[in-house]
């Protein structure tokens, strides 16, 4: 909800000092910057430096981390490049503390800090300012957002609440990723790969100039990845390719204004095995089946900016169809409009405010397994916020207060408030706090679902009755019962040091109280079926017992040892106290305790070697899973890449070396068999015109 | 040593008051925005470019820095060259309108031609031709037709081309300095004037 959706992140990360500048367009944040004497000054510099001094966003001058009154990671195009990654999903695996979890070839488990899952509601993740976290179960399908990898200029990841600014549902972290201006992107690239598992990928992108001040870029990508294999060591089925195309184009003339538009099309096929109860004879049947996706965007965003102050107002459209064929398909339309403005208050306030709206239409086809009610829906979203950063003493101190006010239909108002402080000790060392509230309101699955996830043949002992019994999920509406927003009351603190010139290190902990969680709270059996009953249903309805604390902690430490060597280091520790409340009947274990690592921890080595070569290691611990039966694993994943020419890159990556296999997670909801992540190389060529 | 020791404090300062890892990725690339990096360059510009004496009434007389037409840097400028000096002289800086600004327009010392001027840069520039303005711009062809100084964007770096027959005309005498930085861009013969780029 920022004033440049594509530098959203920019308030978030720069809680400090310039929560605004980062949204306040380039003037307004020049000159923050230029204010700052801990910042660079241009005068003071040689004109050697200025010459090697590289253009940025916005975003990224405000994302001075160590400015930051917030728990925030920025992958850069360099670590997404040199890690070897070639999805968005796999290159978040760097960011310490996230937990990223495939479960077969096209699906993953992310989550920060706690309650990963498939259907992981708790995580915002936002694509050139697009939200792409869905209303259907609030979260995010994985294998539908990409991007042409080399067009990435950052990706940045929040841990923690960013309720105030980005709105219901940036609960537990944001994810943004940030592409390239369109202006940075006027080369040609052609890039071509092959591997073990990603059996071909390749891609094309072109970028040029309309006359003057407009540049536009276009592309399109295409891979194709073949099946993994279950743990039995049979060849699974879950490929899935996918092609997709897009284009942006940046109007930027010298004056006040300027434009963005952008969009993607796409569309998937994806395999996968599924297990589905049915009401006859064996009640239970697992077959392959294979879904699609496919959907477009578009999006345009203007921006204003005079001394002073800055405004922007932003829209997009997106359209979203999923088909789990056997299963259940969804249509999504969605309009989102977006209108922020900042201005200086003095010398030492900055003040930001904005308006939101968002209109979401969505069609669903039901079967036997899966279907909402109602299948037709249009639901309006309004949201305002506003905020001000304080700079006290000698800008050394600031505070930042600020709150959300959304309206949606399931729960009406939500307020999500936050209060941040950031202290700089020294030059070299920051400490900051936070309290921030937020919610994660219903989806629309919580309010009409049914999912009848399982079947008890009749004159069994769990059923001695004749007809069989349907074991279903449902949402609240159909039992007349609410569903209420689940609570977060986050406390955090942080602190960062530059020890020495090649040597940084930034801690994080976290304490986050939640109430009202989701629980499956069981409700009266009762008959369906006419004219006589076919089958007893035995409900489990959404409800909001479940509550308690989780904590943690984490570290990240980049040592550049020498000008070609840098190492990183990160660890991260997660507790989680979760329960049910007394008057909850849930059956289920207290399962979001077991289902993120308690310990994670990487190791990564990252040299530039002789003749243009570049050589990437990183060594990886996710801990055990205790509540889905999983146990630890170590992955050991290399990457050597080879640059004879700024035109061409050779590049070659292995993951997973250290092992045949390693299973990381496992389905929720919807069972889908999970699959193994085996060791796999892949090679790319990439060359630039 | 003292080069280094500057060098050093720079990095250390932005990478103190920067993305711990951003700094480390990248620590030969400060961030920073577009046109903060140009207003440092115009600064720079002032220590690299020696004016004829006769340009100035006094020793002390101010550097003029107009802005023409209008202006992407905001209060950025003013801040950057506030309590500054080239010598005994300090910065003044000026917003000026095509057209009407005339006499303030030739008493600049640097003039920066923004975008919106297009039209009529050739007129300008032959305005000023011989006056001892070092004047700077951003639009394609700016310096092919005339202008001193053209700002260019490359590689996300703000690189500069200079004509240094424009700058001889103007009486200015550019450092070497400068000019091992620059691009040298040939005036463009009256044939291909017009043609942009």
């Amino acid at each position: 909800m920022l004033l440049n959706r594509e530098h959203k992140t920019g308030p978030v990360i720069k809680a400090g000092r310039s929560f605004l500048a980062g949204f306040l367009s380039v003037l307004l944040a020049g000159s923050a910057v230029a204010q700052n004497s801990r910042n660079v000054d241009v005068t003071a510099v040689s004109l050697e430096d200025l010459w090697n001094m590289q253009v940025t966003s916005v975003s990224k001058r405000s994302q001075k981390v160590a400015d930051a009154a917030a728990a925030i990671f920025v992958l850069t195009q360099e670590d997404i490049r040199r890690s070897g990654a070639t999805s968005i999903p796999e290159a978040l695996r760097l960011v310490p503390g996230l937990e990223v979890a495939r479960i077969d070839q096209n699906k993953w488990a992310i989550g920060s800090r706690g309650f990963n899952g498939r259907f992981d509601n708790k995580l915002l993740v936002l694509i050139d300012g697009r939200s792409v976290y869905t209303p259907l179960f609030s979260g995010v399908y994985w294998n539908v957002q990409d991007v042409m990898l080399e067009d990435v200029d950052r990706i940045e990841v929040i841990r923690g609440p960013g309720a105030t600014l980005w709105g219901a549902n940036a609960v537990d972290g944001v994810i943004n990723v940030i592409t390239k201006k369109a202006k940075a992107t006027q080369s040609a690239i052609v890039t071509a790969g092959a591997g073990t598992e990603e059996r071909a990928a390749g891609g094309v992108r072109f970028g040029s100039k309309l006359g003057d001040n407009t540049y536009y870029r276009a592309y399109t990508k295409y891979f194709d990845w073949g099946p993994s294999a279950y743990p039995s060591g049979i060849t699974a089925h879950d490929g899935w390719d996918a092609l997709r195309g897009g284009f942006r184009a940046d109007w930027t003339p010298a004056g006040a204004n300027s434009l963005t538009v952008q969009g993607d099309i796409y569309r998937s096929r994806f395999d996968e095995t599924l297990t589905v109860a049915s009401l006859s004879a064996p009640y239970s049947n697992t077959f392959p089946n294979d879904g699609k996706y496919s959907g477009g965007n578009i999006l345009g965003r203007w921006n204003h900016t005079s001394e002073g102050s800055s405004m922007s107002l932003q829209m997009y459209y997106d359209n979203t169809t999923i088909t789990d064929h056997s299963l259940f398909g969804d249509h999504q339309n969605i309009l989102d409009l977006d209108f922020q403005h900042g201005f200086h208050v003095g010398d030492s306030q900055q003040f930001v405010w904005g308006l939101g709206y968002r209109s979401i239409r969505d069609k669903n086809d039901a079967s036997f397994t899966v279907s909402l009610q109602p299948n037709q829906v249009t639901l309006n979203q309004f949201s305002t916020f506003l905020q001000d950063e304080i700079s006290l003493v000698d800008n050394r101190l600031q505070i930042t207060l600020g709150s959300k006010f959304e309206r949606n239909e399931f729960t009406g108002f939500e307020i999500e408030p936050n209060a941040r402080l950031l202290w700089n000790l020294t030059p070299n060392q920051s400490i900051w706090t936070a309290v921030s509230r937020a919610v994660r309101t219903p989806a629309l699955t919580e309010e009409g679902l049914r999912l009848n996830s399982q079947v008890i043949p009749p004159g069994t002992p769990a059923n001695p009755t004749p007809l069989p019994a349907v074991v279903a999920v449902f949402g609240s509406r159909q039992f007349n019962s609410q569903f209420n927003s689940e609570d977060l009351l986050a406390y955090e603190l942080g602190y960062r040091v530059q020890a020495t010139k090649n040597l940084s290190l930034d801690i994080a902990t976290f304490y986050n109280n939640y109430s009202n969680l989701r629980t499956a709270e069981p409700g009266a059996p009762f008959p369906e079926g006419s004219p006589a009953p076919t089958d007893f249903v035995i409900p489990f309805v959404a409800g909001n017992k479940m509550s308690g604390g989780t904590y943690g902690v984490e570290l990240f430490a980049d040592w550049k040892v020498v000008p070609k060597w840098r190492l990183m280091g990160s660890y991260s520790y997660l507790q989680m106290d979760i329960h049910k409340n007394l008057d909850s009947q849930d059956p289920t274990p207290d399962n979001p305790n077991g289902s993120s690592p308690r310990h994670q921890w990487y190791l990564r080595s990252s040299v530039d070697l002789p003749k243009h070569f570049e050589q990437d290691t990183t060594l990886r611990f996710v801990d055990h899973l205790p509540s889905l039966g999983l146990p630890s694993y170590y992955s050991l994943d290399a990457h050597l890449g080879w640059r004879p020419v700024t035109s061409l890159e050779l590049s070659i990556g292995g993951q997973n070396l250290l092992n045949n296999w390693h299973l990381e997670f496992m389905p929720d909801f919807v069972n889908t068999s999970p699959t193994v992540v085996k060791r796999s190389i892949f090679g790319s060529i990439t060359v630039k015109f | 040593m003292l080069r280094r020791l500057r060098i050093l404090i720079v990095a250390l300062s932005v990478s103190l008051s920067g993305s711990p890892q951003a700094f480390a990725q990248t620590p030969d690339s400060r961030d920073s925005s577009e046109y903060l990096i140009k207003a440092g360059f115009i600064y720079n510009f002032a220590k690299f470019v020696e004016w004829p004496s006769a340009a100035f009434a006094q020793p002390d007389s101010p550097i003029v820095i107009g802005i023409l037409g209008t202006d992407p840097f905001g209060a950025l400028i003013d801040q950057i060259v506030e309590n500054k000096k080239i010598g005994a002289r300090s910065f003044v800086v000026k917003r000026l309108k095509w057209g009407t600004d005339f006499k303030e327009l030739r008493d600049c010392k640097i003039l920066f031609v923004g975008s919106s001027e297009k039209a009529h840069i050739d007129e300008l520039l032959q305005i000023v031709k011989t006056l001892p303005i070092l004047t700077v711009g951003e639009t394609p062809g700016f310096a092919e037709r005339g202008g001193v100084i053209r700002f260019v964007l490359e590689d996300n770096r703000v690189r500069f081309e200079v004509n240094v027959e424009a700058a001889h005309q103007a009486d200015l005498t550019i450092s070497s300095r400068l000019l091992t930085l620059a691009r040298i861009i040939q005036q463009a013969t009256a044939a291909d004037t017009r043609k942009p780029g």
